[in-house]
């Protein structure tokens, strides 16, 4: 089984410190790395407004940490993050599939483009030998 | 080049079937009195601006297909195609869980 990629964003407590949630978040990672992770990205995205109140909480620090693993990382990082303090809430979502079939439509539509372009180009360059000598 | 006017004949030639079913009278008078709530027909956006993966995560994005009370509003509001507006659905109840998007406003 080829190891997949999730997402995982999650808000921590607005009344934590930078340098809290920076820990916070380099504890998660840990989390990740022990099951056998590679972290792709970590994205901080600041303290932010929630939409609706979590746990009386109005607003929340967003950060998102993208890691490669095998499906049992998320079973086991989702289970020790919920025993973390600081964490308001959290997402996991699957993302190398829709992200691969997003890739495989974008060369799709490449290919397209390049073969309605291909028979047009032999037009305008005789158009354009005639503007030289002008 | 000349071919980027293709396009644009492309979008005369659908207006051209609109006369047809008029009779084919061009500039009767009676006929575009009747026309008078002409709508333009809407395009998806995603297949517009040719976006391929529908980001929970891109707010700025997913909020201007949901109205101020929060809902998901159905295709013919924005003239979104089935395929994405499976995807717009599933990336706002996403963004709905982690707080990125109300459920309901008050």
């Amino acid at each position: 089984m080829s190891d997949r990629v999730y997402e995982i964003l999650f808000i921590a407590d607005p009344n934590l410190g930078e340098p809290e949630v920076d820990a916070l978040t380099e504890h998660i990672q840990g989390f990740a790395e022990k099951e056998g992770g590679r972290i792709q990205k970590v994205e901080k995205w600041g303290k932010k407004r929630l939409a609706y109140n979590i746990r009386k909480h109005q607003e929340g620090y967003y950060v998102l940490i993208v890691v490669e693993g095998k499906p049992s990382l998320v079973k086991e990082v989702e289970r020790r993050i919920r025993v973390t303090d600081g964490v308001v809430k959290f997402i996991t979502v699957r993302v190398d599939e829709e992200l691969r079939k997003a890739e495989g439509r974008r060369a799709a539509r490449a290919r397209v483009e390049a073969k309605r372009k291909r028979p047009a180009t032999p037009r305008p360059s005789p158009a354009e030998g005639e503007e030289v000598p002008l | 080049m000349s071919f980027g006017g293709g396009g644009g004949g492309g979008r005369g030639g659908r207006g051209g079937g609109r006369d047809a079913k008029g009779g084919g009278a061009r500039g009767d008078k009676k006929d575009a009195g009747k026309r008078y709530f002409f709508r333009r027909r809407k395009v998806c956006k995603f297949c517009a601006d040719k976006i391929d993966y529908v980001d929970h995560k891109d707010v700025k994005l997913l909020s201007s297909f949901v109205p101020e009370r929060g809902k998901v509003l159905p295709r013919r509001m924005f003239g979104t195609c089935a395929e994405h507006q499976r995807k717009l659905t599933l990336a706002i109840k996403r963004a709905r869980n982690i707080a990125l998007l109300p459920f309901a406003a008050d």
